[in-house]
């Protein structure tokens, strides 16, 4: 049923609670910029410490609440979407196994790389053709044309490619949020959609401040590795400072939305995460609550193994961390395209 | 007259022989680009000697650069120097184009106009893409933050904007060791058109 005060999909005005929703959004954008361009590499070492692991179970526990119990009409999505992700992320891994066991030269490299990415633009582009199959009203034929430009700037700058989903991944929760507002909180939604743009905003003060700022002490083998993760190495005219704090900004606006916003926004039910049965497929008669338990528990446990890794090893459980991490960058594809 | 126009094909013939002979005019070496960074130019009405200070990770981005044998810059290189590479995405790009030209001109629900601006803002849309990543650093013009400088400097405060650190060659200095060029655009006193 549609929401009461909704006419083609927007609210016609505004409810009390919209005023602090959009306070909030707007606070925690500013802070969270003004923390970024403060301390960038303090504050994205102690963000990724505390978050980086509960945001992970987080999207676990949110993709396992929008798998249906049956496949059904969607079998070839799932298969596509899973053999995909299972495919690109052992890959992926591979890559610096490969990068140590064999002497590649850079052009070869990028030859590789250029292809993983390759591969990653022909699952999305497969997976947007499967769910558009399933959606007669919608015409998503554009996106041929767009994966196939993306394609080759790939080509171009495999490792500028790469980078860019570095950039681009943390803003896909935006997108995530502003669904789920769409179906939980409707009357949310165009406030929301005006606090969107003062993220750009920021960005662009952001740059317009930092752009010309001395680029950060990467001395120690920490630092060092904050600063190329952020493309310090594949963009070495544009300062450290900034490179750092526009990642570290984004990627707390990524863990922003995964841990408060989506589990707090929507049905009370959702807000007690804790509780099995809020997941649909652990609760449905023909459910899996027993795999579902399993997997949640686990991901506890990998979390406190994350926490653990951090504070015996830092640098090395980074590195680990944002390699294996692709799993969930990739993942939030088919369940996003399935939100649509 | 054909003795004439055989006479004239041979003094043509001998010229272009001369001249493929005359080996190729020495080009002057150009600047090379190898760092860009920010600089502050700061007047002290305290000082006696002009101080040009280096932060030290600078300084070590710009012996890295050098030790690299730095000619263009990484972004710049990484995209151009790979004819196989260039090749694939040439033809990526020209199936992109062409499928989406394909679209436009079949989709029934604009009309012909708009199909044309579609196409238009396709083409546009692609190229700005590739001109943004090859250029790296786009933005506002660097001059922009130079254009208060003579102000600035009257009245004794800082100015801060974006430097590119070149290798000159030594006959290009004209003895000197070092020179600072800004970007200052002539601006109108008043009442001047």
């Amino acid at each position: 049923m549609q929401n009461a005060t909704v006419i083609d999909g927007w609210p016609r005005r505004a409810t009390p609670t919209t005023i602090p929703f959009s306070a909030i959004v707007v606070l925690s954008v500013i802070a969270a910029a003004a923390f970024a361009s403060w301390l960038p590499l303090q504050v994205s070492i102690v963000t990724l410490f505390l978050f980086a692991g509960p945001h992970n179970w987080f999207e676990l526990r949110y993709f396992l609440m929008r798998l249906p119990v049956r496949f059904g009409r969607s079998r070839n999505f799932f298969l596509t979407a899973f053999a995909g992700l299972g495919v690109l992320t052992l890959t992926y891994v591979a890559l610096p196994f490969l990068y140590n066991a064999a002497l590649w030269s850079e052009e070869a490299w990028y030859w590789v790389v250029a292809s993983w990415n390759t591969a990653l633009l022909v699952w999305l582009a497969s997976l947007v053709w499967l769910r558009s199959r399933q959606k007669p009203r919608a015409n998503w034929k554009w996106t041929i044309p767009v994966a196939l430009a993306l394609c080759s700037l790939n080509w171009l700058g495999p490792d500028l490619f790469s980078l860019a989903i570095v950039y681009v991944h943390p803003l896909i929760a935006l997108w995530f949020l502003d669904r789920h507002i769409r179906r939980t909180r409707p009357e949310w939604l165009r406030a929301y959609r005006r606090c969107l743009w003062l993220v750009p905003l920021v960005l662009a003060a952001m740059i317009w401040q930092l752009s010309l700022a001395t680029p950060l002490a990467d001395n120690n083998g920490l630092f060092w590795r904050i600063t190329q993760h952020s493309g310090a190495e594949v963009l070495p005219q544009i300062s450290s400072h900034m490179l750092v704090s526009v990642h570290l900004f984004l990627e707390m606006l990524h863990y922003g939305v995964w841990i408060v916003a989506l589990p707090l926004i929507g049905r009370i039910g959702s807000v007690r995460f804790w509780e099995l049965r809020t997941v649909p497929i652990a609760r449905h008669p023909k459910g899996f609550p027993r795999v579902v338990a399993a997997m949640l528990v686990f991901a506890v446990v990998v979390v406190i193994g994350l926490w653990f890794g951090f504070s015996v090893d830092y640098a090395t459980t980074r590195d680990v961390y944002f390699t294996i991490a692709i799993a969930h960058v990739l993942a939030e594809a088919p369940f996003l395209l399935r939100m649509l | 007259m054909k003795l004439l126009l055989i006479a004239s094909c041979l003094v043509l013939l001998t010229a272009f022989s001369t001249n493929a002979d005359v080996p190729k005019p020495k080009t002057p070496d150009k600047p090379k680009l190898i760092l860009h960074t920010g600089l502050e130019i700061v007047p002290d009405a305290k000082l006696y000697e002009a101080k040009l200070q280096i932060s030290q990770s600078d300084f070590n981005n710009l012996r890295a650069a050098l030790d690299g044998g730095a000619g263009s810059s990484p972004v710049v290189g990484s995209i151009a120097f790979s004819a196989p590479r260039t090749i694939v995405a040439g033809l990526l790009m020209f199936m992109a184009v062409s499928v989406a030209g394909v679209l436009i001109a079949r989709s029934s629900s604009v009309g012909r106009a708009q199909k044309t601006v579609g196409a238009v803002l396709v083409v546009a849309v692609l190229l700005g893409a590739a001109a943004i990543i090859t250029r790296g650093n786009a933005g506002p013009p660097g001059s922009w933050r130079w254009r208060n400088l003579p102000q600035a400097l009257a009245e004794g405060k800082s100015t801060v904007g974006g430097v590119d650190v070149e290798i000159v060659p030594d006959d290009q200095m004209n003895g000197r060791t070092m020179r600072l060029i800004i970007p200052l655009k002539k601006q109108n006193s008043p009442g001047e058109e």
